[in-house]
């Protein structure tokens, strides 16, 4: 212990010369745990991916931090009175970091790749009821639709749907160069390590008050909180909870934050016994106490939710179907379903994806041990559970899914019967199924909530899933960065309004 | 001399043996690389589309056509295409591996720096209470993983001097010096003292039967000062021992410290390779773990050849 | 019992033996279920509480007792040691004997397997091992056990290489013994030293190796205890609930320097020449 006393006294004050690093006025330095896992914006879906992305290309439209939605390249645009065209008008001013001008034809060309089968693209499914794209003058792009289709609008404002170069498509380079539109140019990049964005001058969507991003990634997020501490990092993202209470209680760190869109829930396989039988779903729903799962795993920093988390969707959820833990009725139903002495089940979940997976599963575990179900957890890395999850190969499952603002956008995925995760879901009912498709042609916004609200009453009832709550996103920063504002979405496009103290 | 052409040629079946295990091994871990990738997301794509995307990396292929062309990829020195990173995988270890270089040489450094004084003081000292007390810390020191090492030194600073480690963007040396010292120093500490604990112990071990040798005793006799002796006589035969080491040491560090790495967010060979496996970033791993076998073989070939020359008495058989 | 009053005369194997005589009555304990609190039940409401009052070592994020998890934590540590170098032992030493009765090819292909084996940095080779077989107990068993296996092929081999050559094994034979008793009587009698010391020493090494594998989350599972895990989990918090941190790190290290002074005093007892060198 002497050795190591000596040692740290040396280094203590070896570092405290060189914490003082000079951060220049111009240079944001940004820190993130997980790092893009491609470049491609159409066929990239990682919330990493997306992340960088977004500081570089845009899609036609995007939502401010109140989920309302803004022009991106497209100025303005309108839906005909059928509802069966939707019209853009783009900005003339949009300009790709290679200076030429964005046109119609750039728009085009994007979304017939999206379109094609062959690209992979990750949100096709939110635009197949587009029937043909035209393009009337250099600024003006004309979608046909199949018929009304609400939800389109929204599905756009993702950089999934982000408009590419004509000419980056025909060469091939989307998955090596970045050509986009937007506030910042990719200067230089290393996987896993770092990137430097240089701020595009010629942005279309005003000035940026700095000229760099400089991002680092550090795959730990007590080491994101000690870049910050140390005066390493100026803004950083922060995923684990537990790391995010640790920076209010620092002197010179702001913590933003912003409730997600994503949710918690724990997905149970109705498709296998015992989780085919209804009351015996319901029953682990009613064992669920999740304002204590809550507290435990996220020391609170979170909203108990119903299905639906968009803001213009969601509802008290104290009404809905056993969202006070009712043990006793719990027992009840288990004795209904047969199972009156309980039975056993394995739970997935991924080693760090999200950081609290682990702790949730145990407080499940322990809840559902109380009324007599027997939970055997399974960690698994990020990889083999998505494997996994994808097959259906679980009993049980905890997840993190990402939430969209529309609720179609966001459940017809699993809860139609066409759904292309419909078979991760495992269940699904007349009722769900007719409640999706009239949301989706309905065009009034009342009715659509009505819509939703039954939908959403009816889904927490049959308990295919357990919703528990939605987290926060977090990004924090040291003294002398102002003007971010988080969003619901999780994006770090409100670092364009970001600006430096000297 | 023949031991040693028969080292040198059992180098590269060796070496052929790891490409065949560590290939094999890579894919035989479940999941792959377009899962690793796409996340949940991945449910999206049809069947032909995840066909088009296994075909773009080269996935598609039988498992001896991979391993043959990756082989022949090999002898021209070229370690195929990272997944991950859509670089050559080559690029990648040499622009890691300077790190871990610098770790393990600084590590290193650590450990002689406080290992060696610490064993010769004690060797001189021996059977008093000053001995004691070094081998007693050297003990411990042994007895540390190099993880708790970190955790309890980054909560030692942070809570008992109020200082903080520094981490965030590694800084190149050549960039900055002090900085990337302040940014090494403690990983090395981290990584060192069970080395250092190790140098304690052996460097004593070797000057105590040195010091009892008849030369020495007879260079005291006559009358050469304490130190002279030791100094003179006694410490270049004890770092024969040492040094090899040191060597072998040397050799285990150059494979990445994974843990350390991860605490510390250092980007070196450690994480690399972790963050290939977990990606299931199938030329990455096979890559950088041939690189880490090669200089681990190369580093203790070395050390051999070394010890052989300066000590021609030993005779060969096993290893440690 | 020889050997044990010799490790009680010698210092360092005095404190090694007491050290490991605690730490696996902690660790039967754990492992029997007699700990002061269930190691598993969370008592929500008394999260992160410090050392002292109910919780001698203080409660986790879950309120789980301290205590009782390192007891556990002890007790899966020690059986995942005993048995991945047991394992190791067994085939490694069979390996080794069998390499040097039979020489020839069999002797190249063995040796040369765990030349490649030895190539890699054991936790390397682990991970790579947990990355197929799936994170679990068992698998860090087998991870581990295929990690030292060379050195006990490499133990085995050496001795039994000489002994092989010396006259009595010659004179055995001429006698009509079976091979099988040749190998059992006589060379595994001349092992039990050496193997001895490196099964000691080895466990210490399967134990750090096992807490760096479930530090980074590939070894025991939640939430079952494991000295690694609870490591890993302090990481976050070791501000709020420095107990977290220093309790786990202490057993580690305590529980390494057991079976390091074990071992070394055996070596002593085994070898004296290096006895007064190496305490």
């Amino acid at each position: 212990m002497t050795t190591m006393k000596t040692v740290t006294g040396a280094v203590a004050l070896a570092l405290s010369t060189a914490m003082v690093a000079p951060a220049t006025a111009q240079t944001l330095n940004v820190a993130w745990s997980q790092d893009a896992t491609g470049l491609d914006p159409h066929t990239q879906p990682g919330f990493a991916t997306i992340r960088l992305l977004e500081l570089m290309y845009e899609p036609l439209v995007r939502l401010d931090a109140n989920l309302e939605l803004q022009p991106a390249v497209a100025q303005s645009w309108e839906f005909s009175e059928d509802g069966t065209s939707l019209t853009f008008m783009l900005d003339p001013e949009a300009m790709f970091h290679d200076g030429t001008p964005v046109t119609s034809a750039d728009v085009q060309a994007s979304f017939e790749r999206i379109l094609d089968e062959a690209t992979g693209a990750i949100s096709r499914a939110n635009y197949t009821s587009i029937v043909g794209i035209e393009t009337p003058d250099e600024h003006t792009v004309v979608f046909r639709l199949d018929g009304p289709d609400a939800p389109i609008l929204n599905g756009m404002a993702s950089v999934n749907a982000a408009i590419v170069p004509a000419s980056a498509i025909e060469a091939g380079t989307l998955d090596t160069e970045v050509v986009g539109s937007g506030p910042f140019t990719l200067t230089d990049r290393t996987p896993n390590a770092n990137a430097t964005l240089t701020t595009f001058d010629d942005w279309h969507g005003g000035d940026v008050a700095y000229d760099t991003i400089e991002i680092s990634v550090l795959p730990d997020e007590t080491a994101i909180l000690a870049a910050l501490r140390a005066g390493q990092a100026d803004f950083a993202l922060i995923n684990d909870p537990l790391v995010a209470t640790l920076v209010p209680q620092t002197d010179g760190l702001t913590l933003n934050s912003a409730p997600t869109l994503s949710y918690y829930v724990l997905q149970l396989n109705a498709a296998r016994e015992p989780m085919d039988s209804l009351p015996l779903r319901q029953a682990i729903s009613c064992a669920i106490d999740r304002q204590d799962i809550l507290d435990a795993a996220l020391l609170g920093e979170g909203d108990i939710t119903g299905p639906l988390t968009s803001p213009a969707y969601r509802t008290d959820p104290s009404g809905l179907f056993c969202y006070e833990q009712d043990q006793d009725r719990a027992r009840e139903l288990l004795a209904e379903a047969g199972y009156a002495d309980g039975f056993s089940a394995t739970v997935i979940a991924a080693t760090g994806e999200p950081p609290t997976a682990s702790a949730i599963a145990q407080v499940i575990q322990s809840q559902l041990g109380e009324v007599g179900i027997e939970l055997e957890i399974e960690m698994q890395e990020l990889s083999v559970y998505i494997d996994r999850w994808l097959a259906a190969d679980f009993d049980m499952a905890v997840a993190l899914n990402g939430g969209r603002v529309d609720p179609y956008t966001m459940y017809n995925r699993y809860w139609t019967r066409d759904g292309n995760l419909q078979g991760v879901a495992n269940y699904i009912d007349d009722t769900l199924d007719r409640l999706m498709i009239e949301g989706r042609a309905e065009t009034d916004e009342a009715a659509r909530r009505e819509i939703f609200a039954e939908f959403e009453s009816h889904l927490a009832e049959m308990a295919p899933w357990v919703w528990l709550f939605t987290g926060n996103t977090y990004t924090a920063q040291v003294d002398g960065v102002s003007g971010f504002e988080s969003s619901p979405t999780g994006t770090l496009f409100g670092l364009v309004d970001v600006t430096l103290a000297e | 001399m023949q031991y040693f052409l028969r080292r040198l040629a059992v180098f590269p079946l060796v070496m052929l043996g790891v490409s065949v295990f560590v290939f094999v091994a890579i894919r035989l871990v479940p999941g792959d690389a377009i899962t690793a990738m796409l996340g949940t997301e991945g449910g999206m794509l049809t069947p032909a589309q995840r066909e088009a995307l296994a075909a773009y990396f080269g996935l598609d292929q039988n498992w001896a056509v991979q391993y043959l062309r990756w082989l022949g990829g090999l002898l021209t020195g070229d370690l195929g295409i990272s997944v991950t990173y859509g670089q050559p995988v080559l690029d990648i270890i040499l622009e890691r591996f300077p790190l871990t270089l610098q770790l393990a040489l600084m590590s290193m450094v650590v450990a002689l720096a406080i290992g060696l004084p610490a064993g010769v003081f004690a060797a001189t000292r021996a059977e008093r209470p000053s001995d004691l007390i070094v081998r007693i810390f050297a003990m411990v020191g042994q007895s540390m993983p190099n993880f708790v090492v970190a955790l309890l030194a980054i909560y030692i600073l942070s809570v008992g001097f109020g200082v903080l480690p520094t981490m965030g963007r590694f800084i190149p040396f050549t960039q900055d010096p002090l900085g990337n010292l302040a940014q090494m120093i403690l990983p090395a500490i981290a990584l060192g003292t069970a080395f250092a604990a190790a140098v304690t112990r052996i460097s004593r071990a070797a000057m105590l039967e040195i010091l009892s040798e008849d030369y020495v005793r007879t260079a005291r006799s006559q009358g050469f000062s304490q130190s002279y002796v030791i100094w003179r006589h006694a410490l270049p035969n004890a770092l024969i021992p040492v040094l090899t080491l040191s060597g072998v040491e040397f050799g285990y560090l150059l494979g990445g410290a994974v843990i350390v790495e991860q605490i510390f967010a250092l980007p070196g060979l450690g994480r690399v390779v972790l963050d290939a496996i977990l990606q299931r970033d199938y030329a990455l791993v096979q890559g950088v773990v041939l690189f880490i076998a090669f200089n681990f073989l190369l580093v203790n070939l070395l050390v051999d050849l070394a010890y052989a020359a300066i000590d021609p008495r030993i005779r060969y058989g096993g290893r440690k | 019992m020889s050997v044990l009053s010799a490790l009680m005369r010698h210092s360092a194997g005095r404190i090694g033996l007491v050290i490991i005589v605690i730490f696996t009555i902690a660790a039967i304990l754990g492992l029997l279920g007699l700990t002061p609190h269930d190691p598993l039940a969370q008592d929500r409401l008394a999260r992160l509480q410090p050392p002292g009052g109910a919780y001698l070592m203080g409660t986790d994020l879950f309120g789980r007792d301290i205590l009782s998890r390192l007891m556990v934590g002890i007790g899966q540590s020690f059986v995942v040691a005993l048995l991945s170098v047991g394992l190791a032992t067994l085939v490694g030493t069979i390996l080794g004997l069998t390499a040097a009765w039979f020489g020839g090819l069999w002797d190249g292909v063995a040796m040369r397997t765990m030349d490649v084996l030895l190539a890699f940095p054991a936790i390397l080779l682990a991970l790579l091992i947990v990355a197929i077989l799936e994170a679990g107990m068992t698998t860090s068993i087998i991870a581990i056990a295929v990690v030292y296996t060379p050195i006990f092929t490499r133990v085995a081999r050496g001795p039994a290489l000489s002994l092989k050559t010396r006259s009595f094994v010659d004179a055995a034979r001429t006698f009509g013994s079976s091979r099988l008793y040749i190998l059992s009587r006589h060379l595994l009698g001349n092992l039990v030293a050496p193997l001895t010391v490196q099964v000691t020493l080895a466990l210490a090494w399967a134990l750090l190796t096992e807490a760096a594998l479930s530090f980074l989350g590939l070894g025991t599972q939640p939430p079952n205890p494991s000295l690694g895990l609870m490591l890993s989990d302090s990481r976050n918090l070791m501000e709020m609930a420095p107990w977290m941190l220093i309790f786990p790190a202490a057993v580690i290290m305590l529980a390494v320097l057991g079976f390091n002074l074990l071992g070394d005093a055996l070596r002593d007892i085994a070898d004296p020449k290096s006895r007064r060198a190496l305490t």
